[in-house]
């Protein structure tokens, strides 16, 4: 038997992380929870397979683009896939987390079935 | 355009927004006057969070029982406290996440804080800037649901009476991008 994927999910919102991580174990991942973005950099020192990260944009301590800035430039994750997960739709900030190095963007309320195929998509594995 | 007329017009966006969150999350809200609301008592939660732009500020609050936002949780009923002022912030920073993509299509821009939320009993508001503005009040099940917008315009703000091309629209809620 194969063992799915650790997904690390950041959020300062304990509702959103449960219903991520709800959608995620149903269909047989590993998921670890932090709520920020420093909270997030701890967790992949201690979750080194993590492959995939959905990550809020605002949040206390250190928002999404700081998680992203600060995990890019220390280069220990390179396999590693960062989708952005937020309220935010604007154009402008879904180019500038392109060219930071995040690998997808979510609008919430987001859709179990299009976060599934995303998560199933960068990691690797059948959609 | 007055101010006054840009405020309402703001307010009415942003109560559509709310509206819109509560029917995806399967409520069906009747709008009414604030003046006809029913009064209710018990444990109350307030949850707002503050933005600001070019030339406007402001900030947005709604305020719920919690057998309310109980029953507006997306997870399987809960007595947790604390879930229940997580998830009230969760709803106001999607109403205000929704308004700013809305504003957007009218090159409208603006950035917003991490909301806060507070649990009382008896809880009621009142508007500091504008004494006269009424919130905007939603029934549900009975239950009464407020959500009261404070706005700071200045004469640089400007909202254009229609939305402006289409390379300005923000993705919609739901969507998903690959890079």
């Amino acid at each position: 038997m194969t063992t799915k994927k650790k997904v690390l999910i950041i959020d300062d919102s304990r509702t959103v992380r449960q219903q991520i991580a709800l959608t995620l174990i149903s269909a047989g991942y590993q998921v670890v929870e932090a709520g920020d973005g420093k909270e997030g950099l701890a967790a992949l020192v201690e979750h080194a397979d993590v492959s995939v990260v959905l990550c809020d944009l605002n949040m206390p301590c250190m928002n999404g683009f700081e998680f992203l800035k600060s995990f890019k430039s220390g280069g220990a994750h390179p396999g590693v896939s960062v989708v952005m997960l937020t309220t935010d739709g604007s154009p402008d900030l879904v180019a500038q987390a392109k060219r930071a190095g995040a690998k997808g963007w979510i609008v919430k309320p987001f859709q179990p079935e299009l976060l599934l195929a995303a998560v199933r998509r960068l990691s690797g594995e059948p959609e | 355009m007055t101010e006054d007329a840009k405020e309402k017009r703001l307010a009415r966006m942003l109560s559509s927004c709310t509206a819109d969150l509560l029917c995806e999350l399967g409520a069906k809200p009747q709008s009414i006057d604030e003046v006809r609301r029913p009064r209710t008592s018990g444990e109350h939660i307030a949850a707002f969070s503050g933005f600001g732009g070019n030339g406007f500020r402001g900030s947005y609050t709604l305020l719920a029982p919690s057998p309310l936002l109980s029953r507006l949780h997306p997870l399987p009923p809960t007595v947790d406290p604390r879930d229940l002022t997580d998830w009230a912030c969760e709803l106001v920073n999607q109403s205000v996440g929704r308004f700013r993509n809305r504003l957007l299509s009218y090159g409208v821009d603006m950035i917003l804080s991490v909301p806060q939320s507070v649990l009382a009993e008896e809880l009621r508001l009142s508007s500091s800037l504008q004494p006269a503005r009424s919130p905007s009040v939603f029934v549900i099940d009975g239950m009464v649901l407020e959500g009261w917008l404070e706005l700071e315009l200045n004469p640089v703000f400007r909202l254009p009476e229609s939305p402006l091309n289409q390379e300005e629209l923000a993705l919609k809620e739901g969507s998903l991008v690959l890079f």
